[in-house]
């Protein structure tokens, strides 16, 4: 499984971008992940989760996941994020730290 | 966009009153020239329906605080710890929140008069302990928000402490509050990056007044101490020199202009409001520093004076130099020092001044309306 994630905004203003082949996890990592993903059904999510115009210094994110044949992208921002997600994005970004792209 | 000239005299608090109180004539006209957005329009219902709303006493100054905790989940405001005038909880987050609302309503009103964000003494909410491994803080268009950064990772690989701990975040979050009350800048692109540097701006002021620190002795950073010891950077911006904050193997390198020349074209971040934002920051330093002593007292008071009257939701960053160049004339007298500091100021980042053609500069408001009327 290859994840192609990106997080811009927030306060800090730091980008993450990242490329995670979940084939370098560990068996461990790479089952909780799958669990969070199962439970976030990320591939059932609708293509853009945005609302315009609420709060300031919040997080957007483009995931991008190729799964075996299955592949979908979201773009979400954060204030129309179900809290069912938060997990998955917070999994997310801390592998996008370690596999951060250049 | 274009705006009603009635608007630009009038402040929105005026437009109330005047919906509120005045004739029906003016009150049609008042609310014709409505140019609220929608945003702030809905939040200000939002507000007035919330049950916690403190009735307001027009002309009486009072600190009117709450801080609530969002035990870690994503509720909002989240359970009530520390009320106005309670004792210190012993929660650091709560009691920096605290303390940080405080000193940031302070420096509204000793210094600027302004009784709170809307300036009618609106509570100020904080609600901390924001979810799990929150690296961010927020300001939600009622309410500030804050996260814990890294606390549900080992010490080892934490990067971000809570996002209470540097005062100048609290005052930041709190200003982008003022700014949807007054100037209320779009957020995205050069008006969005003005939001952005006018909250840095009034945070770092926060910070530097809590303190007592001159222009000279001030670090002029955003975010100092919120890094944890593993990452390499001092903080998350600085106003003095915009891109050097942090250059980490993990979080990457401060990617902040100073510049006009390193204005960052891009469609991420709402149009990079995050990144461009360090022009008008250093513009800001560059100003203070030539002025000289505290840098509330001037040079602050021109950007805030600029902030509540002049700047509309689509000024750009010509517009905003422009217009802080004929607040400071307003205020200190055309070709003081204060004045020719923030054309220095701007000029450091490569915006003239006026250069907007002399026609077409921003003069303020009356110029705006009796052009409108054919009187010049």
């Amino acid at each position: 499984m290859i994840i192609i994630f990106e997080r811009t905004g927030g306060f800090a203003g730091i980008t993450q971008r990242a490329v995670i082949d979940t084939a370098s996890l560990s068996p461990e990592e790479r089952q909780a992940l799958e669990a969070l993903l199962e439970q976030a059904g990320f591939f059932d999510l609708p293509p853009r989760l945005a609302r315009e115009g609420e709060g300031v210094d919040r997080f957007q994110y483009l995931v991008t996941i190729e799964h075996g044949d299955r592949k979908h992208t979201v773009v979400l921002s954060e204030e129309a994020m179900p809290e069912s997600l938060q997990p998955l994005m917070r999994r997310l970004s801390l592998l996008a730290r370690r596999f951060r792209s250049p | 966009m274009s705006r009603h000239p009635i608007s630009c005299i009038l402040p929105p608090y005026m437009l109330d009153q005047i919906a509120q109180n005045g004739t029906p004539e003016q009150r049609q006209k008042a609310e014709v020239t409505a140019t609220l957005t929608a945003q702030f329009r809905a939040s200000r219902l939002e507000m007035a329906a919330r049950p916690s709303a403190v009735p307001r006493a027009p002309g009486v100054a009072m600190r009117q605080r709450a801080v609530y905790t969002a035990n870690f989940g994503s509720s909002l405001p989240g359970q009530l710890v520390r009320a106005e005038g309670a004792p210190p909880s012993g929660d650091a987050a709560v009691d920096e929140a605290y303390d940080g609302s405080g000193a940031t309503y302070d420096l509204y009103w000793d210094v600027y008069q302004r009784n709170s964000i809307d300036g009618s003494g609106m509570r100020l909410d904080s609600t901390v302990h924001y979810q799990q491994g929150y690296d961010n803080a927020f300001w939600n268009g009622q309410q500030m928000v804050y996260g814990d950064g890294d606390e549900d990772l080992p010490p080892a690989q934490r990067l971000f402490n809570r996002f209470t701990i540097s005062i100048d975040v609290i005052g930041h979050e709190l200003t982008h509050g003022v700014t949807q009350f007054t100037g209320n800048l779009i957020y995205s692109n050069q008006p969005g990056a003005l939001n952005e540097s006018f909250s840095d701006v009034f945070g770092t002021l926060v910070k530097q007044r809590a303190l007592g620190q001159s222009v000279d002795q001030a670090d002029w950073l955003i975010g100092a101490g919120l890094f944890t010891a593993n990452v390499q950077g001092v903080a998350l911006r600085s106003m003095k020199e915009p891109g050097t904050a942090y250059n980490d193997p993990v979080l990457g390198k401060d990617p902040q202009p100073g510049h006009m020349s390193g204005y960052v074209n891009t469609t991420s971040d709402n149009g990079g409001v995050h990144i461009n934002s360090g022009i008008p920051n250093h513009a800001f330093y560059l100003t203070a520093m030539e002025i000289g002593g505290f840098a509330w007292e001037k040079a602050g008071r021109i950007w805030y004076v600029t902030l509540r009257d002049r700047i509309r939701s689509t000024t750009n960053f010509q517009q905003a130099a422009d217009l802080t160049y004929t607040v400071a004339g307003e205020l200190f007298g055309v070709n003081s020092l204060e004045q020719m500091a923030v054309k220095h100021g701007w000029a450091g980042v490569g915006i003239t001044v006026g250069s907007s053609s002399d026609g077409d500069t921003p003069q303020g408001c009356l110029q705006s309306v009796l052009k409108v009327f054919g009187i010049r």
